[in-house]
């Protein structure tokens, strides 16, 4: 069953027939997260980089930022049973417009603040497939961690 | 010999109904009431009938059930009559899949709808009286795709490849490959369905609007909502975000980076609309004429 996460969305799974799946990743960064041992999978799709922009909002949809969607995307997957040690991380999107670099940079934004909290935590990238000028589809396959990149002009491509 | 035979394939489209340029005509002449437009829309039993299905369905969310196009400009008011008339006008070609641009069935029209309703936002808050053709020249900006997508199919990878390796951006690629771009296409397809010169020049700039004239808001205002689309991936392509950016468009509209954030949170917001009116025309099948 295809489980799609949305813009600004987030979910995880200990379902083996579970694929997780977000769609057309532009600016915004999918960080996808999976545990081997208990076979736990999750995937956040956020799309600003810090909720002080819009505090109520974020109490409301905390997924739509990277600051408070990336710890809650952690503590869902420890509540199924993975754990921190054992975790595989994928991390892909934050691309931009041609010629964007410091202009409203929301894409290399929402990559920085990622890369703050990981430092902070001790957290490593397995894989990543950051910035450029492409959009980017993410897939995760509860059973087996297996996952699958698309990007913009070019196929799927197994990436784990 | 591409050229011509993209040129000729214009007229496979689905044609655009006489009064979709007398509606936006009306709602943009600040002389005109809103007693002109209810007497061009209501004689139309085709847009009238699409008109109220729009107006019925949870894309516009109103709390009573309309039953004429009098009601429903007495409840939205002119301007925003006049962007459902044309959201139900053009729906019947942006909703077919484009294989050319790796766009799905309804792919496109996804993008339009979403970029229509952020320019609209836009719009209301600088230019008011505008809306109506703000907000159709956004959803109507990639009309040039649905002509040019199987050209674009025939010869992706050397269009890519410019992209790729001639740091090209999508336009441009497609403009030296196939000798015209989509954006172009688009302005010579609505000036073929006989709209103003106004609306064909922001399709034909809406990825240069370093065109627009000084103090012209309206070409930055279509240009922005297709980048927050863009970057929050709406209905995005195999031409990604390979489109060139001009901070200037922002500047004009002293557009600050918590009002671009804002905007796309504002869109996050509109996506369940957006849902709405896509849906609603690939179920009820909307059709222009």
């Amino acid at each position: 069953m295809d489980m799609i996460v949305g813009v600004g969305d987030m979910k995880v799974s200990d379902k083996a027939d579970t694929v997780l799946a977000t769609y057309s990743l532009g600016s915004c960064l999918g960080v996808c997260l999976y545990d081997p041992s208990v076979r736990v999978g999750g995937l956040l799709h956020y799309m600003l980089p810090e909720s002080s922009i819009d505090e109520a909002k974020a109490r409301q949809m905390p997924f739509m930022f990277g600051d408070t969607g990336i710890p809650l995307l952690f503590k869902e997957t420890y509540r199924l049973g993975a754990a921190k040690s054992r975790l595989r991380v994928i991390v892909v999107g934050g691309a931009e417009i041609l010629d964007q670099k410091g202009f409203f940079n929301i894409g290399k934004r929402n990559y920085m603040v990622l890369r703050k909290l990981f430092w902070k935590n001790n957290v490593m990238i397995d894989f990543e497939d950051v910035g450029g000028n492409v959009n980017r589809t993410l897939k995760l396959e509860v059973a087996t961690g297996a996952a699958w990149l698309k990007t913009s002009g070019d196929g799927l491509r197994r990436i784990a | 010999m591409t050229l011509k035979r993209i040129l000729e394939d214009v007229d496979l489209l689905e044609p655009m109904a006489p009064s979709a340029h007398r509606v936006l005509q009306i709602a943009g002449d600040p002389k005109s009431a809103v007693t002109d437009l209810v007497e061009v829309i209501q004689y139309d039993q085709a847009i009238t009938a699409n008109l109220l299905r729009i107006c019925n369905s949870a894309g516009v969310g109103l709390c009573r059930e309309i039953h004429s196009v009098k009601q429903a400009a007495a409840y939205l008011g002119m301007e925003k009559v006049a962007c459902l008339v044309m959201l139900g006008h053009s729906s019947a070609n942006l909703r077919k899949a484009q294989e050319g641009y790796d766009l799905l069935e309804g792919e496109l029209w996804r993008h339009s709808v979403a970029s229509a309703l952020i320019s609209q936002d836009l719009a209301e808050k600088r230019v008011p009286k505008m809306v109506p053709l703000l907000f159709t020249a956004a959803l109507l900006k990639d009309i040039g795709k649905v002509v040019l997508s199987r050209y674009v199919k025939d010869l992706f990878q050397e269009i890519i490849a410019e992209v790729r390796e001639g740091r090209l951006s999508f336009v441009e690629a497609e403009k030296k490959i196939l000798g015209i771009d989509h954006a172009e296409l688009g302005g010579r397809i609505v000036e073929r369905w006989r709209f103003n010169e106004t609306l064909a020049d922001l399709i034909r700039n809406h990825h240069t609007p370093d065109k627009a004239s000084p103090q012209d808001v309206s070409l930055p205002i279509v240009y922005l909502g297709d980048c927050i689309c863009m970057m929050l991936g709406i209905g995005l392509g195999s031409d990604g975000l390979a489109y060139r950016y001009y901070a200037q468009a922002a500047d004009r509209l002293h557009f600050t980076e918590a009002d671009w954030q804002r905007s796309m949170i504002g869109l996050r917001e509109k996506l369940a609309t957006v849902e709405a009116l896509v849906g609603l025309a690939k179920e009820e099948r909307i059709h222009g004429v």
